[in-house]
């Protein structure tokens, strides 16, 4: 198989973005277009008794209002092990602020805004809700530990200890793509466009909640203008707005305003680690317990075991016990948001690690250098490949931290601006989802290759056309790339970085059928020029093949969950084997001496994401995710004042989100080494694992510059006053 | 639709005859980066908006006598690209280029600057997010509703000024380097024309946090005059906030200062992001006169100018960042074009 280092080519999307000519779900032009608008509770919880719906009739433009008695009853979960229940769509139920309880069509937008404004309807409130993981009324709900050896036993031969609690605050997604979902029913079939990473997610929701079977819907995200795991779950306006179509027999678009995507969209919870690791009397780590929990909703699914995954991999633990829980409050359901999970917990870890190194007078990169993993300590199996130490040797080489010294506070710039230099390090499971692709060469010198996989800009298409073009002597202007369309090919959740592993290597394989399939069609005739001229010499219009990737360890059932529609996520634990992708982060802060502003002029990061498939969205990625990192650690959360619940500052003025003068140089490199056996090109995944770990490098920066620990995210400027 | 007449006169003269003519529901507007999103945000409700940017005259730029003046209309963006401003007075420049974004002060007027209104999250909230809409009470949206402010996340709230109905920032960062030089607003009305100080602008939130300004009905402003001075060699606009480019002040500083050798002889010294009103601090300015520049002396002159400051739940740490931007502030003004 072909595994050598690709080279460096433009991102294939680039020019249509930078005109603006790339077209997203909620530029679709339809004629005879509703437009719609949400009209959301404003209680925190309780019961909508009655929707007068006169007024917004009244308004002119406005064609219908449909509000809990318009729509299916909910569907009920399923029992035990059964998928999870689809978003509901209107219920009179209010469980959060903001939930939507009606929605308003009109001939324009103005008139659905103007519809939407004008229904006050009569609540029935419950002032006894839980706005916060503290209030009363929240809970507490445990999750199976995860537990390798005698972590208990362990911690009673430690010589020294460090035990502490981290905190990341809730936080939302603000993708400049608005979510939205645009639907007609035409000829039995309905068709949604909508901005998702899972065009099978919201066509199994939409799907369940409407009663339609697969071959009644089509759902297509051609492009999506930022997802980070806000659209990787079924989004509640969907089915609802599916609805309104099939009811009115007329195309409807909704396009959520930010403030209502910052109340009903999935977002990250607030999460606490309570953390304890014991050192020998040599300085290794040798005991570690780990508690964390989450805020969640009353019936959400998001799950917290996942927080305690990620530091037996980089440290290869044998005496590991995690325990985790939900805490049940009143808010919409949280999700899935960039490095989900290894984001707030190697915040926490790699914070505790950093103040163990210091109690025990080690560097931090020596310190973490002492500690190799090479097996999975929690499943007794090899990394398939673990190339963490080269990361934080390579990432200290680049940054030049054998200059760095010790002592807190003892860089210093010559107006008194303190100088921290802090490093940490991430790990991110590796998945890989089945895959069924078909690729299509044409004489008339055009190409198709479809498959499961979505666009968010992270740059699949990239690395797609990477690997065909390198194969395939084809025309690579005239390449279609079918994806993100469940009419194209079954179609996948593109999330945790498994939209590579789980793509390239079918199309890998399809271009090897191609060559085979063309060379049996030649036969012996000697034909030059490139595939299409081939084909057209032979008077061949086109020559297709087809390809079915499964994952390592997965068969036939797995296959057929995929193809009706079902995910089928293989690894990070493989029958024989375990993979993770990793990375360093070593991150130069600044901290003014009087008004203690702290500034990040310079991050190096090293990965080991497996083979490297397209060098220029993949270095695009991590820069990304550290500018993340950084703003996470120093600017972002989201406020909840309890006495009202919902989200106070619900826009993108008050979320505060870092820009361009708070990034500085972020050098990024690879270790480029195809993981052996995780797939055929040795793709592991990028996307996620490049901001795992960052904002514990700033704060060990931070650290490092002031001799202050800051164990709760964000660290504003009032913290180190 | 919540229909709003619009006009566009070519003259003050008549801007302010179709402002009394629509009577109570008017609005002039300017570069409308405030008034827009106010009613988008249904805090602003105006039923006749009267256009002022057709008016010929009123975006002139003079810097070279005894008085700078700015023509009520000229872009935030043409101020701070003026010549003589960047090299005599960086604590005007300053105020307007860490405003906004370069787009908002290609639109945004310098008159329309000072009548900007506060982001008191509770105040913004209005009916403008549907999910909020008549949630928190506002005493300034809707007077005699009771302020959520007080009692709730009141982080970015004041910490001078405030009254028991109203705690909002004032939060203008061009207002404050006004004030710190104690420029004079040009104002025109049906009354005729008169000149207040821009510090009289502006009213202490008291009992009646709804009504903000000194304006009279219909009263336009035609300019902002600013008496010349060499302490603006020496001086900044030095802002602190929540990311290092578009975001209003947690606290900022305009100062100014007067040397003679290395002593001070005249300090001018006001305060942003802390108070209910662009904030002279006198007592800061009385701290430094007479003075040599040196650390310990600014960090008193910034505990002079936060006297007085009361801390809410979770806003305390202003009192600090105040004196320290002050602080700051002072050195840095300290330390330019040096003689
Ligand atoms: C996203 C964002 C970020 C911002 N950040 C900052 C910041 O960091 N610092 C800062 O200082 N400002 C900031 N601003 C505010 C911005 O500076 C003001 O919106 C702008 O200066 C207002 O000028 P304008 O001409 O657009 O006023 P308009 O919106 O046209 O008018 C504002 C008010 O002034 C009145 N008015 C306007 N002109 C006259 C006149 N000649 N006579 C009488 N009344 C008049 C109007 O009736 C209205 O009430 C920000 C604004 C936005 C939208």
């Amino acid at each position: 198989m072909s595994v050598e280092p690709f080279p460096d080519r433009p991102r294939v999307d680039a020019h249509e973005k930078v005109r603006g000519a790339a077209i997203y779900a909620a530029d679709v032009a339809l004629p005879g277009l509703l437009h719609a608008m949400l009209v959301p509770a404003t209680i925190a919880k309780g019961r909508v008794t009655a929707v007068p719906v006169e007024a917004a009739l009244q308004v002119p433009g406005v064609v219908r209002v449909l509000t809990a008695t318009d729509f299916p009853p909910p569907v009920q979960p399923a029992g035990a092990g059964g998928p999870p229940p689809p978003p509901p769509m209107i219920t009179p139920e209010i469980a959060y602020r903001g939930q939507p309880f009606a929605i308003v069509l009109a001939e324009t937008l103005e008139a659905a805004i103007e519809g939407a404004e004008a229904i006050r309807p009569d609540y029935a409130p419950d002032l006894a809700f839980t706005p916060l993981i503290d209030s009363p009324g929240h809970r507490r709900e445990p999750v199976e530990p995860i537990t390798a050896g005698d972590a208990a036993d362990a911690m009673t031969r430690a010589v020294t200890r460090h035990s502490a609690e981290y905190v990341s605050p809730a936080q939302h997604h603000n993708p400049i793509e608005m979510l939205s979902t645009t639907a007609f029913w035409a000829d039995g079939v309905l068709t949604v466009h909508e901005g998702t990473q899972s065009t099978s997610g919201t066509k199994g929701a939409v799907g369940r909640n409407l009663r339609l079977e697969p071959d009644q819907l089509v759902v297509k995200s051609p492009q999506i203008g930022g997802g980070f795991g806000q659209k990787g779950t079924p989004q509640r306006q969907s089915a609802i707005v599916a609805h309104a179509a099939m009811l009115t027999g007329r195309p409807v678009k909704l396009v959520l305003p930010r403030g209502q995507i910052f109340h009903n969209a999935s977002f990250r919870p607030r999460s606490r680690h309570r953390i304890e690791i014991g050192a020998d009397a040599t300085g290794k780590m040798i005991a570690v317990r780990y508690d964390a929990d989450h805020q969640q909703s009353r019936s959400g699914q998001f799950p917290p075991a996942e927080y305690l995954e990620a530091a037996p991999q980089m440290y290869g633990f044998t005496d590991y016990h995690g325990t985790a829980a939900n805490v049940r409050i009143d808010t919409q359901s949280p999700g899935y948001m960039r490095a989900p999970h290894p984001h707030p917990s190697c915040f926490a870890f790699e914070s505790a690690v950093d103040e163990l190194a210091l109690m025990l007078e080690q560097d931090p990169v020596a310190f973490r250098l002492r500690h190799e993993a090479t097996i999975d300590p929690i499943h007794n199996r090899p990394h398939s490949s673990n190339h963490l130490h080269s990361c934080l040797r390579e990432g200290a080489r680049r940054f030049g931290w054998d200059r760095r010294t010790a002592a807190p506070g003892s860089m210093t710039l010559p107006d008194g601006t303190l100088v921290g230099w802090g490093v940490a390090s991430g790990a991110y499971p590796v998945h890989i989802h089945p895959n069924i692709a078909t690729l299509t060469v044409r004489a008339d010198g055009t190409t198709r290759f479809a498959a499961a996989a979505h666009e968010m800009g992270q740059g699949i298409r990239s690395t797609i056309e990477q690997v065909l073009v390198r194969e395939l002597d084809i025309d690579p202007t005239r390449l279609e790339l079918a994806i993100g369309d469940t009419s194209a090919a079954a179609q996948h959740t593109t999330a945790g970085s498994w939209g590579t592993g789980s793509v390239v290597p079918a199309a890998l394989e399809a271009a090897s059928r191609m060559k085979a399939a063309l060379a049996e069609l030649l036969g012996d005739r000697q034909v030059g020029g490139n595939l299409h001229r081939q084909l057209a010499r032979v008077k061949r219009p086109s020559l297709s093949v087809e390809v079915t990737r499964i994952p390592y360890g997965q068969g036939q059932k797995e296959l057929a969950t995929f193809q009706q529609g079902g995910m089928a996520l293989a690894g990070p634990f493989f029958p024989a084997f375990t993979t993770f992708s990793f990375i360093a982060h070593f991150v130069e802060v600044h901290v003014e001496p009087r008004t203690r502003r702290v500034r990040v002029p310079r991050v190096v990061s090293v990965a080991d994401c497996g083979r490297v498939v397209s060098p220029r969205t993949a270095a695009s990625q991590v820069r990304g995710g550290v500018t993340w990192a950084i703003s996470a650690a120093l600017r972002e959360v989201t406020e909840v004042d309890p006495r009202y619940g919902g989200w106070l500052n619900n826009d993108l003025a008050d979320y505060v989100v870092a820009v361009n003068a708070d990034i500085g140089e972020i050098d990024v490199s690879f270790i480029d080494e195809p993981d052996p056996v995780v797939n055929a090109l040795g793709v592991k995944g990028l996307g996620e694992v490049a901001m795992v770990g960052c904002a514990a490098a700033v704060a060990n920066g931070i650290h490092h510059a002031t001799g202050r620990r800051l164990r709760e995210m964000p660290f504003r400027i009032e913290t180190l006053l | 639709m919540r229909a709003f007449s619009y006009a566009r006169p070519e003259t003050p003269a008549a801007a302010i005859e179709a402002f009394v003519a629509a009577g109570s529901g008017a609005r002039y507007i300017a570069g409308g980066t405030t008034l827009y999103d106010l009613m988008k945000l249904r805090v602003e409700q105006p039923t006749h908006l009267i256009d002022v940017t057709a008016i010929r005259g009123l975006d002139e730029i003079a810097t070279d006598g005894d008085m700078l003046r700015f023509g009520a209309l000229a872009p935030m963006s043409a101020v701070a690209a003026d010549r003589t401003l960047q090299r005599d007075y960086p604590v005007l420049v300053e105020a307007l280029s860490k405003a906004a974004s370069q787009q908002l002060r290609n639109m945004a007027t310098v008159g329309g600057n000072l009548l900007q209104r506060t982001r008191c999250l509770y105040f913004r909230n209005g009916a403008g997010s549907a999910s909020t809409a008549n949630v928190y009470p506002c005493n300034k949206r809707e007077p005699g509703a009771g302020c959520a402010a007080q009692d709730g996340i009141d982080r970015g709230q004041a910490v001078l000024g405030q009254s028991a109905a109203c705690n909002a920032v004032s939060p203008g960062d061009w207002p404050v380097a006004l004030v710190a030089m104690d420029a004079q607003l040009e104002l025109l009305g049906p009354e005729g024309a008169r000149t207040i100080p821009v510090a009289e602008l502006y009213r202490p939130p008291g009992d009646t946090p709804h009504l903000e300004f000194t304006l009279q009905p219909a009263e336009i402003v035609t300019g902002i005059a600013v008496p010349a001075t060499r302490a603006g060699r020496h001086s900044t606009y030095h802002k602190i906030r929540d990311r290092e480019s578009y975001a209003f002040a947690l606290a900022s500083a305009a100062v100014a200062l007067e040397l003679d050798g290395d002593i001070v002889r005249r300090a001018h010294v006001a305060l942003g992001g802390v108070a209910t009103q662009p904030w002279r601090a006198a007592a800061a300015e009385q701290a430094l006169l007479g003075q040599r520049v040196t650390p310990d002396i600014a960090n008193a002159a910034g505990r002079a100018a936060l006297q007085g400051a009361r801390a809410g739940h979770h806003n305390g740490f202003k009192i600090e960042l105040g004196a320290r931007t002050v602080a700051d502030a002072i050195l840095i003004a300290a330390a330019r074009n040096p003689a």
